[in-house]
């Protein structure tokens, strides 16, 4: 499912930390990679000096993948989220920066519009999980996934992707609203757990343990608190379509990769 | 097992509690409690008032969209509910329930106050002022008290008769509280009704003894004395008291539809024998400009020119309404099942509302051309004892003392049944919203609620009644924000179900 993940470089990027991102990648079962810039016009950077991207390519070759490196121009959001289609790829790996001086690691506006746009999967990594320096980077086992479910058609789809992370726990979450009265509340806690429960039951040959609960409340503060009560690696969830007064992405979806302290994975 | 008992009763005690440590601090230091009821209402006004007007208006624009929407069609009890009253029947309950000492008080000094007494932008006694005394009339007697009372009776009707609840305040918080209302936070929600409605029920009660001791005076020259009132009141509790635990529904009922018929032939009395066509154009000029200018009345304070008059008028009413709305509220609930929204929304703004502006066209306008065209000097009386008016004004037509005598008997008897109503809805909301109240309770309520009339008349009269409720709205004004939000949470729950 990872077999062909697009990552988005840009000049300045260093090898050896594209190194370990390889590293990860592979174990998480990648082939190939390809590696994509985007030349702006007004780039003080000459479009024909590729030498950079060489040595990123080399460095990820190092790992054992192959390697594709490909350049494209315009809008760099669309034109990213075009080559990944393009090509195939099973998904989009980026890497979020860390803002210090407000303690998050937020998205430029890039990456913002990518997660909006792009039709295949999205991975931002994020603080957790903490790819290691020693080489042999993260492996499936150490990964604690959490999964956001509304138990719709849309947090259905990140289902045979979720499989593919084979870590070593899954939480599945379902954060909704409270029902107006004590026993409408009882049939739709009951009705919920009978869903969650089927869920639970789906993906625990891919993980060491799965475990589920519902929550009351708001969807975006309660994914958070329980990715960090968690110590959540990854945190899954679908994108919702744009509604007339929600955020792009969807309001949930939004705060979530903004605030989240766990890295992202955002499927369309 | 005293434990268990003491954890049920848990809304009855913290209530009474507050209540009679009210009472107590009023009769030990009258002069402490004026300060500092005044303390809390001056800093209410000055920091919140914008809130009275704004949430006024938004449970008119609330009420009208869940009419209006595809939330209209949903029934106030289960799908195949028929609804327990005819439509005639139930219009006249909401007439009685609307109608009460209020109208009588106000139906003639409210136009004529304004008349006198405009804002400072207005001439006193000019034929604008005039004008706008019969606007702002009928804007704070119109359709926004109507929907203040419909956000709280349709919470209630719709989680106690939908959503099978008990029919108490705190169980319409159940989509936000959960199982906490039945714990301290649903308790304080309402311990919140209850306060309100012992203030705004006593405020009522004490201009009713006020206005029926100065009818009193006016007619036989009684004394002027506080204690008169306050001898009144005693005697009202003890009619409205035994009415109450005796459990005489059907004398309450049997009064109150002779109360209706009384105040419907006062009023064709003095539609007939008044200035009939010019009554009929105050009423028509009036409601054309009420429906052209409610937008700007309604969140209108004229910062600029008479940001005081505005919280004496509007800003009193509106809290004076909402503190009502927990009693009113659960009454017209309860009247109200087997209705759709839409019919309930629409029937409870319009009918009640366009009864109440024929009867202040009737009573406020047939003053003011007393006043203006036939040189009667009603404002001089005003000026003296505003509860005097009323009387000053009925001596203008044929058989006045008779009228006066039905006046008062017309007062007495909604102080009766009000007050009646009041310690059964009290005690049903400090009884986990049973409807079978003990006996001590209802006497306790009822001592309650003629005990704090006592202490605020006696504390500061008329003044000391209006800060009261406006006090004691205040944080059941917050809860009933929430209730919107609740029953929407509720309907669309419903809506998206099916």
């Amino acid at each position: 499912m990872f077999e062909n993940t697009l990552i988005p470089v840009a000049y300045g990027e260093r090898p050896d930390e594209l190194k370990n991102i390889g590293v990860t990648l592979k174990n998480f079962g990648a082939r190939s990679v390809c590696l994509y810039h985007v030349h702006e016009s007004g780039s003080f950077f000459r479009a024909s000096d590729i030498s950079w991207l060489m040595l990123l390519q080399e460095a990820l070759e190092e790992v054992g993948l192959s390697i594709e490196v490909k350049r494209g121009e315009g809008h760099i959001a669309s034109s990213i989220a075009e080559a990944a289609l393009f090509q195939g790829c099973d998904e989009i790996y980026l890497k979020a920066k860390r803002r210090w001086h407000i303690g998050q690691m937020l998205l430029g506006s890039v990456s913002q519009d990518l997660l909006r746009l792009s039709d295949v999967p999205v991975f931002v990594q994020k603080i957790r999980p903490h790819l290691p320096d020693c080489g042999d980077g993260l492996r499936h086992e150490d990964l604690i996934v959490l999964y956001a479910t509304d138990l719709g058609a849309v947090s259905a789809r990140p289902l045979p992707y979720i499989k593919e992370f084979h870590g070593a726990r899954c939480h599945i979450l379902h954060v909704r609203d409270r029902m107006a009265d004590p026993s409408t509340e009882r049939r739709r806690r009951d009705a919920v757990a009978e869903k969650l429960h089927s869920v639970e039951e789906e993906l625990t040959p891919y993980f060491g343990q799965v475990t589920s609960e519902q929550r009351i409340g708001d969807p975006a503060t309660q994914m958070l608190h329980v990715s960090d009560w968690l110590k959540a690696d990854v945190v899954v969830l679908g994108r919702k379509k744009q509604t007339s007064f929600s955020a792009p992405m969807g309001d949930t979806a939004e705060r979530v990769v903004n605030e989240s302290k766990a890295s992202i994975f955002l499927v369309p | 097992m005293i434990r268990d008992f003491l954890k049920n009763e848990r809304v009855f005690f913290l209530s009474f509690a507050i209540i009679l440590l009210f009472i107590i601090f009023g009769y030990i230091r009258p002069d402490l409690l004026e300060v500092v009821s005044s303390s809390v209402h001056s800093a209410i006004l000055d920091y919140f008032s914008w809130l009275y007007l704004l949430s006024a208006s938004f449970f008119l624009i609330f009420s009208l969209y869940l009419a209006l929407s595809e939330y209209g069609t949903i029934k106030l009890g289960r799908d195949a509910e028929r609804p327990q009253y005819s439509f005639f029947g139930w219009v006249a309950m909401l007439f009685a329930a609307g109608m009460g000492i209020g109208l009588l008080f106000w139906g003639v000094s409210e136009p004529l106050v304004h008349f006198l007494q405009p804002p400072p932008f207005l001439g006193a006694a000019s034929s604008e002022a005039a004008s706008f005394g019969m606007l702002y009339s009928f804007f704070h007697w119109g359709i926004h008290p109507w929907a203040i009372y419909t956000i709280v009776s349709l919470s209630i009707a719709y989680f106690s008769f939908r959503r099978g609840m008990p029919a108490l305040i705190s169980s319409c918080l159940y989509p936000i509280l959960g199982e906490r209302i039945y714990g301290l936070a649903g308790n304080v929600v309402d311990v919140l009704a209850v306060f309100a409605t012992i203030f705004g029920t006593a405020t009522s009660l004490g201009f009713g003894a006020i206005q029926i001791h100065a009818g009193f005076t006016y007619l036989y020259g009684v004394s002027s004395a506080v204690s008169i009132t306050i001898g009144i009141i005693v005697i009202a509790t003890a009619l409205f008291m035994a009415s109450a635990i005796l459990g005489v529904e059907k004398g309450v009922q049997t009064l109150s539809k002779i109360n209706l018929t009384l105040a419907v032939s006062l009023l064709i009395f003095i539609l007939a024998l008044g200035e009939t066509s010019h009554i009929l154009d105050i009423f028509t000029s009036t409601l054309g400009g009420y429906v052209n200018n409610i937008i700007d009345l309604s969140f209108q304070s004229y910062p600029f020119a008479a940001n005081g008059w505005s919280r004496d008028w509007t800003i009193f009413y509106w809290a004076w309404w909402i503190s009502w709305s927990p009693f009113v509220g659960l009454f017209i609930a309860k009247i109200s099942r087997g209705r759709t929204i839409r019919e309930f929304v629409l029937t409870v703004l319009t009918v009640p509302t366009l009864f109440t502006f024929f009867w202040f066209s009737v009573f406020g306008g047939s003053a003011l051309s007393l006043e203006q065209s036939q040189g009667v000097d009603l404002g001089v009386v005003a000026g003296e004892d505003v509860s005097l008016v009323l009387f000053a004004f009925l001596e203008n037509f044929p058989f006045s003392s008779l009228l006066s005598l039905i006046a008062i008997l017309l007062l007495l008897i909604f102080f009766v049944t009000s007050a009646d109503s009041a310690t059964l809805v009290l005690g049903s909301l400090t009884s986990g919203g049973s409807p079978f109240v003990p006996t001590y309770k209802k006497a306790i309520w009822g001592l309650s609620l003629s005990g704090v009339a006592i202490i605020l008349l006696v504390s500061g009269g008329l003044h000391s009644l209006q800060m009261m409720a406006i006090t004691a709205a205040f944080p059941f004004m917050i809860v009933m924000i929430l209730l919107c939000y609740t029953l929407y949470i509720g309907l669309s729950q419903e809506k998206a179900g099916k």
